[in-house]
């Protein structure tokens, strides 16, 4: 195992394009937190009785434990970023024919999806990592209330690492089958942007069918539920939200282990 | 006298006799007993959709040899190449390395190169070796400095895999299969987009591990360079074996002397009544007698000549080129 992780390391650590992609990661997280943030702090801090409103209605989605969920979600839009990663990890193998060489030079099939998988959990763990520490500043810095529940909702770690990790598995898959990065890019952006969330909200709008939270990557997206905010609009329904995430936990386990089932079961039958 | 060699376990020593019944005796297994095969390959079949790439292949390689797979474009050479290192699953039929069904673990001791030099372009020579080394485990940072030194890559080790030229990669692709000194070496066109320098040096390099008890298996359709190597042949058409063997056997099915005299005309016809002659074939000035393999008597031939007035100025016993064979076996 150990020697697959190193030569997954020997891979990337002097490609450049993991590096940048990496880098506009680790900038996004943070990123689009702190222009939440301040936009949030800008409409609060009005004398205006809209500001005060807003105030009242919102709370403080940025202060612990809330910070845990509220980051969490608005980060999770952009696992797209590290998805690219992940394409461009698989489909290179196959531009340069690569993973017809790791297998000539004595890994099994086996090993050589291994160590993608490694590589998918590698930079879900960065991803979580990156999160985790944006959550902890955003939280430390909002938090104004003696004794606040700061770990409260810091299982939101653990939902984050499976959602992640369950969408980067995905993009993986897609860029597995179709073998060309660009192609692979631009189906999973589609996908990930257009056709699954206007599918689902068009089943639920037009049929009112729920099926649209079975979809690939519905399934891991109602890991972590919106801002607590949200659930003062229609609180049965955020409650609802709520109380499927558990469930939602076992479908993502399951989709997982298809997913990589699939992924292996593909690799070992097809020809390189 | 018959031999079976069952590497795994025992020789079977079957000795036929005239009653028509056979005695069996089995002695225990003994390395150099008797020339082993590296390879076997069992009644192998391969169809890309309605295509047969390859059709009921079956043939040893034994160990220590050159062994030239030859053939046409689409003849099945790379499909059989890929096939026995698990690139491609075949549709039916097996292969035994050193008499055991392939597995990773013996590929990591076999130096191979298939098709195009496969590497990552981002990375270095250097870098990409120790690649090869992680997987594999041949070599050591030192042995992957000495394989760039073979092949006349050193200086630019550190330059990207990118910035080479087609020569270049496929003398990385060369570096590669040389790592840690394997002994059995897959070579699929080695000498692709190399100079005439860079083919000459491979074909020194090939001899000379050879020499050291290297078993090579090359595919190639650079006829002349096969038979300045190899050992043994395989020549395949469109998926089928046509004939395999010692080189020396596949080419030597007949013999061919070549002679010449001053009357080019009246040798002709002298010839048409030499008992052993086939065939006479007349080459501008130069008469090719074809004769029955083993048959060939240069002083009878001179002598007949003489007898019949005709003074020779040529008489030389021509042995055929592989590729007069292999055209006239693939029929191209």
């Amino acid at each position: 195992m150990l020697q697959i992780v190193h030569t997954e390391w020997l891979k990337i650590k002097k490609y450049p394009a993991f590096w940048w992609v990496m880098g506009i990661t680790t900038l996004t997280y943070p990123a689009i937190n702190s222009i939440l943030l301040y936009q949030y702090n800008d409409l609060v801090k009005k004398e205006s009785a809209a500001g005060q409103l807003v105030k009242t209605l919102l709370g403080n989605p940025f202060a612990f434990p809330e910070a845990w969920k509220t980051v969490a979600y608005f980060s999770s839009y952009f696992v797209f970023i590290p998805a690219i990663v992940i394409i461009m990890l698989v489909t290179n193998e196959f531009t340069y024919k690569t993973n017809r060489q790791n297998i000539i030079d004595g890994w099994s099939r086996k090993e050589f999806m291994t160590g993608k998988l490694i590589d998918v959990l590698i930079l879900s763990l960065i991803v979580t990592l990156l999160y985790a520490a944006v959550a902890t500043i955003i939280g430390l810095i909002n938090t104004t209330k003696p004794g606040a529940d700061k770990w409260g909702k810091a299982y939101y770690i653990g939902l984050f690492a499976l959602q992640t990790f369950s969408q980067l598995s995905i993009a993986f898959t897609i860029g597995l089958i179709v073998r060309k990065s660009f192609i692979a890019l631009a189906i999973f952006a589609f996908y990930f942007i257009m056709l699954e969330p206007i599918t689902a909200a068009f089943l639920r709008e037009k049929f009112h069918s729920e099926i649209g939270r079975f979809f690939p990557l519905q399934i891991s997206h109602k890991l972590i539920p919106r801002p607590a905010f949200v659930g003062r609009f229609d609180e049965k329904a955020y409650q609802a939200t709520l109380d499927a995430v558990k469930y939602h936990v076992g479908y993502t386990l399951i989709l997982i282990l298809l997913t990589w089932g699939f992924c292996f079961w593909l690799n070992n039958r097809r020809d390189l | 006298m018959k031999f079976i060699c069952r590497p795994d376990k025992y020789i079977v020593v079957r000795v036929y006799l005239l009653c028509n019944a056979d005695f069996m005796f089995i002695l225990p297994f003994q390395q150099n007993a008797i020339t082993l095969s590296v390879l076997t390959i069992q009644n192998i079949s391969k169809s890309y959709g309605k295509i047969q790439a390859l059709k009921n292949l079956s043939f040893d390689i034994p160990q220590g040899c050159v062994f030239g797979i030859l053939g046409p474009n689409g003849s099945g050479k790379t499909t059989l190449l890929s096939i026995i290192l698990d690139v491609l699953k075949a549709d039916a039929g097996n292969f035994l390395w050193f008499g055991h069904p392939g597995t990773p673990e013996q590929r990591k001791k076999i130096g191979s190169l298939l098709e195009t030099p496969n590497f990552y372009h981002y990375l270095s020579a250097i870098n990409n070796l120790k690649i090869t080394h992680s997987i594999s485990g041949r070599g050591n940072l030192a042995a992957i400095n000495s394989v760039l030194e073979k092949v006349k890559l050193y200086e630019r080790r550190n330059s990207r895999f990118s910035t080479y030229s087609l020569g270049m990669k496929q003398r990385l692709a060369i570096a590669a299969a040389l790592l840690g000194d394997p002994k059995v070496l897959v070579l699929d066109e080695p000498t692709n987009g190399l100079d005439p320098v860079g083919i000459a040096e491979i074909r020194e390099l090939m001899i000379g591990l050879n020499k050291m008890g290297h078993t090579i298996i090359m595919a190639s359709h650079l006829l002349d360079e096969v038979e300045k190597v190899c050992t043994h042949v395989a020549i395949l058409k469109k998926g089928e074996l046509i004939t395999t063997g010692n080189v020396d056997d596949v080419l030597a099915d007949e013999d061919v002397v070549e002679i010449s005299a001053e009357d080019m005309d009246a040798l002709a016809a002298a010839m048409t009544s030499y008992n052993n002659a086939s065939s006479l074939t007349r080459e501008g000035n130069r008469l090719q007698v074809t004769l029955p393999k083993g048959t060939s008597q240069l002083h009878d031939i001179n002598r007949f000549c003489f007898d019949k007035g005709i003074v020779l100025n040529h008489l030389v016993f021509k042995k055929k080129r592989l590729e007069a064979k292999f055209f006239e076996l693939t029929n191209n």
